[in-house]
């Protein structure tokens, strides 16, 4: 051991450094909803969850590049980037009923908004950074399976990598717009939820309940009812909404929709998400304006 | 400098009129914001912080007009809360230094300053220790501590003692008080006027929504009443110090007199001249809880600003 070291405590200074701007405090807030999201430096239960979910969506991935490898030629019909989402879609939907709450809730519950406004931010600033963090998060959670699929597909391709990634190259364009508006949809409505409710876990159930019931009564009623408008409950089939615009984007049928069903054009169902993030927005400002 | 000052502020909530009519101008330093529960305080705090528009009036903290430079004024202030705001999933350290991102600290500096903050407060070795396993003690601290991460001008304390045992609201005001030597002023509110008698050198009561008194501690507190037993008939003596401007009570063979500089050479100079006898002379001192109970007149006028 060096005789000459010494332990110096410089104690609390005052600090002369650079300050950053709104942006980096916005940052700070995405970065902490990018943690807290994913249990990030906190307890191992925190990490089960989002973990998970990420890891069965990086499996469903690495099994179609499996299959597509080791008997591509025994199932020619292999998911197409629009089925794609179809099989991946429930997990986005667990994934955003998690997030969502986590972003808001904890933070309101506990108190912690007084600390955020005593901060140079204002509430709009603060809700804009949770947006943009679960935007990222979910943009992340879709896209990048995609990536390695597209990646993998190319691959295995037997006119050659290059080849596959230059003849697909709307893919480029089609999957990011149509991961948003999933993100757009259930993204908004697990926020307007989760601003009315004290518990993660209660507001994501809430949100699943209210997803799951909105469609099937949505079904129901233009399946079996015969009164003059009974069409228009499918626009209430939320979860449907996406799935519609999905299939417009790759001019595909990956299977039945409600909103089809009913007799609508894909636009409606795009103009039906701008609606649900209009009003979601709306709910979320009302409660949080007045906050803390 | 000037700390806050605040013109002609009016709050109301509905029906319910939290501010009338405040008008204050406070130096920087240790600032007592005294009065009872509801008396206007915390809605004082949340103005000058920007958390509230009042319904009328202006605002200025640090000279920041807090209405139309909101974010500039935050940008030097830190805030305590009374209630609960902290994250119980987060270690103390990761909480600290995400406070001090949120003013504007990068995020390497932010540890630091975490670091520095929770050493200063008394929890250097218990900062990586999540909040959930925390006593109300170290909450208390940890929340003074993400108040001064970021080396605000001035710090709001919001009842920063409630809920701690004797040990640990001393050791708490002793840390309020070491502020001072890092050039952070205080704005301490609470209701137990010993607190603030213990940390304060300038003290704002408010009562009901209205400033009561406004002014030095020490000047409130130095104002009592000199209080005299005699032994003749004091009529004459009184009348006497009557005629050089001083209130006079009399009562049998006592007299009390509101005490101020020099008033006790002219006391001495009346008995003098009239030769009464006198047993005992004693000066009270006006404590803060004495002149947050008193009404008006018995002591003196809030200090003009």
């Amino acid at each position: 051991m060096n005789q000459e070291a010494i332990i110096v405590d410089r104690g609390y200074r005052p600090y002369e450094g650079p300050r950053g701007t709104l942006r980096s405090s916005m940052w700070a807030i995405v970065k902490d909803g990018y943690r807290r999201a994913l249990g990030l430096r906190r307890r191992a239960w925190s990490k089960v969850m989002p973990w998970g979910l990420i890891a069965l969506m990086l499996m469903i991935t690495f099994v179609v590049i499996a299959v597509a490898w080791f008997a591509g030629d025994l199932i020619p019909d292999l998911p197409s980037y629009a089925e794609y989402f179809d099989l991946t879609s429930q997990l986005g939907l667990l994934f955003v009923a998690l997030t969502g709450p986590l972003l808001l809730v904890p933070d309101r519950v506990n108190g912690v908004l007084a600390v955020y406004m005593s901060r140079p931010l204002r509430m709009v600033d603060y809700l804009l950074a949770k947006t943009a963090a679960l935007v990222s998060l979910m943009l992340t959670f879709y896209l990048v399976p995609q990536a390695i699929l597209h990646l993998g597909l190319a691959g295995l391709s037997d006119d050659g990598f290059f080849t596959y990634l230059g003849a697909n190259l709307d893919v480029l364009w089609k999957v990011p717009i149509v991961a948003l508006a999933y993100i757009a949809t259930h993204g908004s409505i697990a926020f307007a939820v989760s601003a009315f409710l004290g518990k993660s876990g209660l507001a994501s159930g809430l949100y699943l309940g209210f997803i799951i019931i909105t469609n099937n009564v949505a079904g129901l009623i233009v399946g079996t009812a015969n009164f003059t408008g009974a069409k228009y409950a499918a626009l209430f089939a939320i979860e449907q909404h996406p799935r519609y615009v999905r299939d417009w984007v790759f001019d595909s049928n990956a299977g039945f929709l409600i909103m089809e069903d009913a007799g609508f054009d894909p636009w409606v169902s795009a103009v039906c998400i701008v609606f649900v993030v209009a009003v979601s927005a709306l709910i979320v400002w009302r409660q949080y304006r007045k906050l803390p | 400098m000037t700390l806050f000052s605040v013109d002609n502020l009016t709050h109301d909530y509905g029906a319910v009129q939290a501010l009338t009519d405040v008008t204050l101008e406070v130096p920087d330093g240790a600032i007592g914001l005294v009065g009872a529960n509801g008396a206007g305080k915390s809605t004082l705090i949340k103005i000058l912080l920007g958390l509230l528009t009042p319904t009328s009036g202006e605002v200025e903290v640090l000279g920041e007009n807090v209405r139309t430079h909101v974010r500039e004024a935050r940008a030097r202030v830190g805030y305590m809360p009374e209630g609960d705001c902290l994250p119980v999933d987060q270690s103390a350290s990761d909480f600290v230094a995400y406070a001090a991102e949120l003013a504007g600290v990068p995020a390497k500096a932010a540890r630091r300053r975490a670091s520095e903050s929770l050493a200063l407060v008394g929890l250097g070795e218990e900062r990586f220790r999540y909040l959930k396993d925390f006593s109300t003690g170290m909450f208390q601290r940890v929340k003074l501590a993400q108040a001064i991460v970021h080396d605000p001008k001035v710090v709001f304390l919001d009842e920063p003692t409630a809920g701690l045992d004797p040990e640990g609201r001393e050791q708490m005001l002793d840390l309020v008080n070491r502020l001072a030597d890092y050039d952070i002023s205080v704005i301490f509110s609470t209701h137990i006027l010993s607190d603030i008698e213990r940390t304060c050198e300038w003290v704002v009561l408010l009562d009901n929504g209205r400033v009561k008194r406004n002014g030095p501690l020490d000047r409130l507190g130095s104002h009592g009443v000199v209080q005299l037993e005699l032994i003749d008939d004091p009529q004459s003596t009184a009348e006497i110090l009557r005629g050089r401007g001083l209130t006079v009570t009399v009562d049998g063979f006592r007299m009390s007199i509101p005490s101020a500089d020099g008033v006790t050479t002219l006391i001495r100079d009346a008995f003098a001249e009239t030769g009464t006898g006198i047993r005992s002379m004693t000066e009270t001192q006006v404590t803060l809880e004495e002149a947050f109970f008193a009404v008006g007149p018995d002591l003196p006028p809030p200090v003009p600003t």
